[in-house]
């Protein structure tokens, strides 16, 4: 099913087979930037997988994405803003712990959410991320217009129809006004996956090694294609039920 | 502060891509139907035990119940006051007249009550009944199997009238018409019935009276519902080998009908033909050429066409061939407008 | 029962797109499938998708490689299903389809 969760900012989520076991955890899945849940991760596919491990599934739309609320300043997209969504969320759902997995910006907010409410996170998995400043170099006040890799994301993202370029740019520089840091890390388990070929992702063998945790590079893929693949899926699932 | 609205039960994963004929599509509707309100009854002759001449109603009673599906005498005039009565005290009836040709001993019930109990009464009556028809001809069976009533039923004030061309929008349309608190006479295709195609099934997102464009084009538009849509989609294919792009526009709802729609398509391509299997005279082709003419007099290059069936009684099944709109009939209607 | 071989097209994956890239089959010819089961990979500009099998059956032949591009109609797979009697309903019979329908009038473009 899905709903919607009315905060400062309305949230539209799914909540796909909630009857499962309560001995696992739910999955958290965080999309990425520009995108939502439903393209992000249903049409690759996840929620099925998932499901037929016997796994539930919490899929936000990210504010600012999809059908959620679409705020038009920076502040309501600081990093914390995006983490009490989410656990408004699971305290809605009367979700005690969940495994996060993130793709890309979902991976950020997923390590924020592990590393500032570590009691609500069991398992951590990055996908699509590295330690590495995504707007490096890039105009925040001319997004789209410049020629870094975040302004190409930018530009094929707020083309997209359901987006709305003002929100989009406002999640950008909120996002950008609290640069991710390594330091401290997190505490629970975490396993990175990134496309061989995927540049945005720069650096996540060793944040892996810092946090002792594990990585797995899916061969040919990159930003945008290796969140369908088989190998990631395994890698995660394997992860998540070891 | 957070609380919860908007809880809705449409199953939030991506709906999934499925071969189904419109027979199968029509009968998952009905299933959703039956499933999600406790109100709603299926009934008819045969439409019980044995799933429906067509297959259409195949395992609804065995999942649902006699209470809830069931088998009517064969009398179309009760079936239908039947359906009046039920409406009154709350339920929402969706009664199968088993053949167009079988509406006639019905009309007494459906214009007389069906239409006007709504207005009669104030709105204290409203008259949720969504008549499924199997409709037009084109599958050779005996007189009364073959006709098209939409004319009679779109004039007559209080009816709503569809007429869907492939199992996707037979499924949304008829999730719409059963939804609906006003009475609609949902008319299938039967000739369509056993068109298989890989569809996505999923909840109606265009609202009630909206016309749909299955193909674009530039040099004419091409209006159609229910099994002359594919017809037209066969002709337009064949006018592309000829270098003239038809644009084909499924009208879907055949009252209210999409006026906007219509003006929207014909003023870009100047040039319209519309097609009915029904016969010409006062055919439902007359109001949708008055409606193109008056809403894009200045923009046609040529009058409106009309391609239909003859001022005949229906024919018996080896001259339906003959009768119903050819694809060099309707070609040749597209070249008069294209040289006019 | 007898098979027949049914071919299923590159859907159309919405938001008006056009074509896609093939990244990986998930099938193999050989393989039996179960309807839903995932079938294929395939980018577009907008995201990767996996599209799960319209149908349960046999492989016989996949219609293109990995990391070609397929535009949307163009055929994907092929598979052995069960054939499927067409049943007529008690009256009429079942219309048959010409693949490509006889035609005797011709068209002239307008001008303008």
């Amino acid at each position: 099913m899905s709903a919607n969760l009315v905060g400062d900012v309305t949230m539209r989520y799914a909540d796909l087979h909630p009857q499962s076991p309560a001995e696992a955890a739910p999955v958290l899945l965080l999309h990425g930037f520009g995108t939502d849940f439903g393209m992000n991760w249903q049409a690759a596919g996840w929620p099925q997988l998932l499901g037929a491990a016997g796994l539930r599934v919490i899929g936000p739309d990210l504010r600012g994405h999809g059908a959620s609320g679409k705020p038009a300043d920076d502040t309501a997209y600081l990093p914390e803003r995006f983490t009490s969504d989410l656990v408004a969320l699971l305290d809605e759902l009367g979700v005690e712990r969940v495994d996060a997995v993130g793709y890309s910006m979902g991976s950020r907010l997923a390590w924020e959410l592990a590393l500032t409410r570590p009691e609500r996170v069991r398992r951590l998995v990055l996908g699509g991320f590295g330690p590495v400043n995504a707007f490096d170099g890039t105009d925040l006040s001319a997004l789209g217009e410049g020629t870094t890799p975040f302004d190409q994301v930018f530009r094929t993202v707020a083309a997209l129809p359901g987006n709305d370029p003002a929100a989009l740019a406002a999640c950008a520089r909120g996002q950008a006004a609290r640069p991710f840091s390594a330091e401290p890390p997190v505490a629970v388990p975490t396993l990175l996956v990134t496309g061989a070929k995927d540049e945005i992702a720069t650096g996540a063998a060793e944040l892996a090694a810092a946090v002792d945790g594990a990585h797995v590079e899916v061969p040919g893929r990159d930003h945008v294609n290796a969140v369908s693949s088989r190998l990631f899926k395994q890698a995660v699932l394997d992860f998540l039920t070891s | 502060m957070t609380e919860l609205i908007d809880r809705t039960d449409a199953a939030a994963e991506t709906p999934v891509l499925e071969e189904l004929s419109m027979q199968q599509a029509i009968n998952r509707a009905l299933r959703v139907l039956l499933a999600e309100d406790p109100n709603v009854l299926v009934f008819g002759e045969d439409v019980g035990a044995l799933g429906g001449v067509f297959r259409v109603t195949d395992g609804l009673q065995k999942e649902f119940g006699d209470q809830r599906v069931f088998d009517t005498p064969l009398a179309e005039s009760a079936i239908m006051g039947m359906a009046v009565g039920l409406a009154m005290n709350g339920w929402r009836p969706v009664p199968e007249l088993q053949f167009d040709g079988f509406a006639y001993p019905a009309i007494d019930q459906i214009v007389n009550q069906v239409a006007r109990m709504n207005y009669r009464t104030r709105g204290a009556a409203p008259m949720p009944i969504t008549l499924r028809l199997p409709s037009f001809g084109g599958i050779q069976a005996p007189e009364h199997h073959g006709e098209s009533l939409e004319a009679l039923f779109a004039h007559t004030p209080g009816l709503k009238v569809a007429a869907p061309s492939d199992p996707a929008d037979a499924y949304g349309l008829l999730l719409q018409s059963v939804r609906s608190d006003d009475p609609v006479v949902y008319m299938e295709p039967k000739a369509r019935y056993w068109d298989r195609r890989p569809v996505r099934l999923s909840e109606p997102t265009d609202p009630i009276g909206t016309s749909r464009i299955v193909r674009p084009g530039r040099h004419a538009t091409l209006i159609a519902w229910g099994a002359m849509v594919h017809r037209c989609v066969q002709v337009a294919e064949l006018a592309a080998e000829d270098g003239v792009e038809l644009e084909v526009l499924d009208l879907r709802w055949l009252k209210p009908i999409d006026a906007a729609g219509l003006a929207a398509s014909v003023a870009r391509t100047k040039r319209a033909v519309v097609v009915h299997e029904a016969p010409l005279t006062a055919g439902l082709g007359a109001e949708v050429a008055t409606l193109v003419t008056e809403q894009c007099f200045r923009d046609l290059a040529a009058p409106v066409q009309r391609v239909t069936g003859f001022d005949v009684p229906y024919p018996a099944g080896p001259l339906e061939p003959q009768y119903l709109p050819t694809i060099d009939r309707i070609l040749f209607a597209v070249q008069r407008t294209l040289e006019y | 029962m007898a098979e027949e071989n049914v071919t299923f097209t590159l859907p159309d994956l919405g938001e008006g797109l056009v074509e896609a890239t093939v990244l990986e089959w998930q099938v193999s010819v050989g393989d039996v499938v179960e309807r839903n089961a995932p079938l294929v990979e395939v980018e577009t500009t907008k995201s990767a998708v996996v599209i799960p099998s319209p149908k349960a059956g046999r492989i016989v032949e996949l219609h293109a490689q990995e990391d070609q591009v397929v535009p949307v109609g163009d055929p994907l797979v092929t598979f052995a299903v069960q054939a499927q009697e067409q049943q007529a309903g008690i009256v009429g019979r079942v219309p048959t389809e010409e693949a490509r329908p006889a035609r005797r009038v011709r068209l002239k473009p307008p001008s303008d």
